[in-house]
């Protein structure tokens, strides 16, 4: 067999790289995510709490040793919104509830961040093995993915939690071994879909190993999906992060959204509704954001279900 | 594919995705350590210890207790719960039931409320109904239902005392006799009206705050499925030919729209099955899902095994019958296949 050349200079008329028309397709992608203002609306709240959330040690004075722990000022159990030094008043073990909703938006920031990058991660690599290998390998790696979505989310992490003991890291371990399968089922979809594609034929033809292929051709080309899939899963993981610590599945003093609802529990009946309502109300403004940002991006990206909207 | 092979081979699945899930759930309680703790006792030598661990087959390797275990259940054995300090097997009855009241009251609201909400806004597309509807829809996937139920009470119960929290009145429950332990049912076999407007009065709160997510999840699905139909060739006939838009709406676009609504209605009994827990925590229910809480908290193996089982393979069951229905609704989803 004759020798054929290694990257053929296809005719290129536009004179663009691949990567230089997904850049430009991105920012059209962009251009009209910001049209819808319930987008932007979404993109100004995950800016506003991301600020909080870097800036925290700069609003609050941080709380040594550890940050993350709720400060107690045990002369001001129990004090209502506006009192001087705690404007949205104190818990029932006089922890500054504007603290722990400043520093929360830290933890859930690092609870959102390390969930979505582990389970990301984890599942593009099983999907993508799974939708290139084919065969056996992909047919047993799915039935592990189905076994793990038969079992709710919620119900999931929450035994893993209760299992590996009450802890915030435990809550992130529980919520990665839950999550990453959603990834692979996407992943391993969109691969089947588009090896299929005559460029990826093209590649192979001119003799690309499978890896540079799979770098290349397949992977940047199928990985939207997974993006969205992410954006509403640093919204949603929150929510869930959130509710296993509500249980009381995370150390007790934590500033963390979950937590504060949690102690702030006790009071309502004695008319104390300030710890529990603005922690919670971070919550909602946290997955309301990346809920709104997520349904932006599909939208953009699929026209089809923009037609119905 | 026929239909019935797609069906047969979805529940020849269904038996192996349990066995999957059991191994799972098996290896999970036993990641936390050997479960030999909670029949211990200060008093006991090495020996006895051992002795024990024998006699649970605790000493084996762990393929072998887990098929101890899976026979165990299958025979009815789930185990001791430690939190409710009797078999699993005796308690889960009750809790059932109360959850069960719970969970069908949850249906009901978010089944009504959704779909009127889905077709009044998809009937005034982009019009300001539509766009509230929109935003208690979003609202909807993003509420923590535990922050929803605080603020229910705080409102209902505490300022305007409302609505009671718990599941009945004590001196109205011993009033009559509950042979189904669903309070509505039980008052309503008893016809005392009296019994009936408590255990509703005590069900309205937690059945409205379970029911929100699932509301917004199908109105959503019916405003947008509604909204396609209404521009479908069939909807301008009907109109053509002169019917009323309020017949339009009710004979012809809305029964169509109602076949993918349907599916939804069905897939978001996995919500309420998971917010279940969270609900019966804050509105005192005592059903299975405050079970799972408590036994979460306090490491009872059991508890967790046996809720954990149980709930996936309800959901499996659900998502079957699903798929199925939807199957048989829409062909186009098995000759995909």
């Amino acid at each position: 067999m004759a020798d054929i050349p290694r990257r053929v200079p296809v005719a290129a008329p536009l004179g663009e790289s691949a990567w230089r028309v997904r850049a430009r397709r991105w920012r059209e992608l962009l251009g009209a995510m910001l049209s819808n203002p319930t987008t932007v609306i979404g993109l100004v709240l995950i800016v506003g709490m991301l600020a909080v959330a870097l800036f925290a040690p700069v609003l609050t004075e941080a709380n040594t040793p550890d940050p993350y722990q709720m400060p107690r000022d045990w002369g001001a159990l129990n004090e209502p919104p506006g009192t001087p030094g705690h404007a949205l008043g104190t818990t029932n073990t006089g922890g500054d509830v504007l603290y722990g909703i400043i520093w929360g938006a830290r933890t859930s920031l690092r609870l959102s961040l390390i969930v979505v990058s582990l389970t990301v991660v984890v599942g593009v690599a099983v999907g993508s093995l799974a939708g290139f290998a084919g065969g056996r390998v992909d047919e047993i790696l799915m039935r592990i993915v189905d076994v793990f979505l038969s079992i709710p989310e919620l119900i999931f992490a929450l035994a893993i939690a209760a299992v590996l003991g009450p802890s915030f890291r435990n809550i992130i371990l529980a919520l990665a071994v839950v999550f990453w399968v959603k990834y692979a089922r996407i992943m391993r979809a969109q691969i089947i879909h588009i090896k299929e594609n005559d460029y990826v034929d093209a590649a192979r033809v001119i003799g690309d190993s499978a890896w540079r292929i799979y770098a290349t051709d397949v992977l940047p080309n199928s990985i939207t999906p997974v993006i969205v899939q992410a954006t509403l899963d640093m919204g949603h993981i929150v929510l869930v992060g959130a509710t296993l610590s509500f249980i009381g599945l995370a150390e007790a003093g934590l500033a963390e959204w979950g937590v504060l609802v949690s102690e702030g529990q006790a009071g309502i009946s004695a008319g104390r509704w300030w710890a529990s309502t603005f922690p919670g109300l971070m919550v909602f403004l946290w997955a309301l954001a990346f809920n709104l940002v997520g349904d932006g991006v599909r939208d953009v990206l699929d026209p089809r279900t923009e037609s119905a909207r | 594919m026929q239909i019935r092979d797609y069906v047969l081979r979805r529940l020849l699945v269904l038996p192996l995705l349990v066995v999957g899930t059991s191994i799972i759930v098996f290896s999970l309680t036993r990641i936390g350590g050997s479960p030999i703790g909670i029949y211990l006792s200060h008093e006991m030598d090495a020996q006895e210890v051992a002795q024990l661990e024998e006699r649970f087959h605790l000493d084996d390797p762990l393929p072998v207790q887990y098929v101890y275990w899976a026979t165990g259940v299958l025979r009815g054995d789930l185990g001791w719960s430690g939190v409710a300090a009797a078999p699993v097997t005796e308690v889960f009855p009750a809790k059932l039931t109360a959850s069960m009241e719970l969970a069908i009251a949850s249906a009901i609201v978010a089944v009504v409320l959704g779909l009127a909400l889905g077709t009044y806004a998809g009937a005034r597309r982009n019009r300001l109904p539509d766009h509230i509807t929109r935003i208690f829809a979003i609202s909807g996937a993003s509420m923590p239902l535990f922050w929803f139920a605080i603020l229910l009470l705080i409102v209902f119960w505490v300022r305007l005392g409302w609505f009671p929290v718990g599941r009945s009145n004590a001196e109205i429950f011993f009033s009559i006799p509950h042979p189904t332990g669903m309070y509505t049912v039980d008052a309503l076999l008893a016809t005392d009206a009296t019994a009936l407007r408590d255990a509703l009065w005590h069900l309205a709160l937690p059945a409205i705050c379970l029911g929100y997510g699932a509301t917004a999840i199908i109105a959503r699905m019916m405003r947008s499925s509604l909204v396609e139909e209404l521009q479908e060739d069939y909807v301008d006939a009907a109109r053509a030919k002169g019917l009323p838009e309020r017949l339009v709406l009710k004979r012809h676009a809305r029964r169509n729209a109602l076949i993918p609504t349907v599916t939804v209605i069905g897939l978001t009994f996995g919500f309420l099955l998971q917010g279940a827990v969270v609900a019966e925590i804050i509105f005192q229910w005592p059903g299975l899902g405050r079970w799972m809480a408590d036994a979460v908290l306090r490491g009872d193996q059991a508890t967790i095994m046996a809720y954990v089982m149980f709930t996936s393979v309800l959901f499996l069951v659900v998502n079957l019958v699903v798929d199925v229905v939807y199957a048989y609704l829409d062909r186009r989803v098995v000759l995909g296949e």
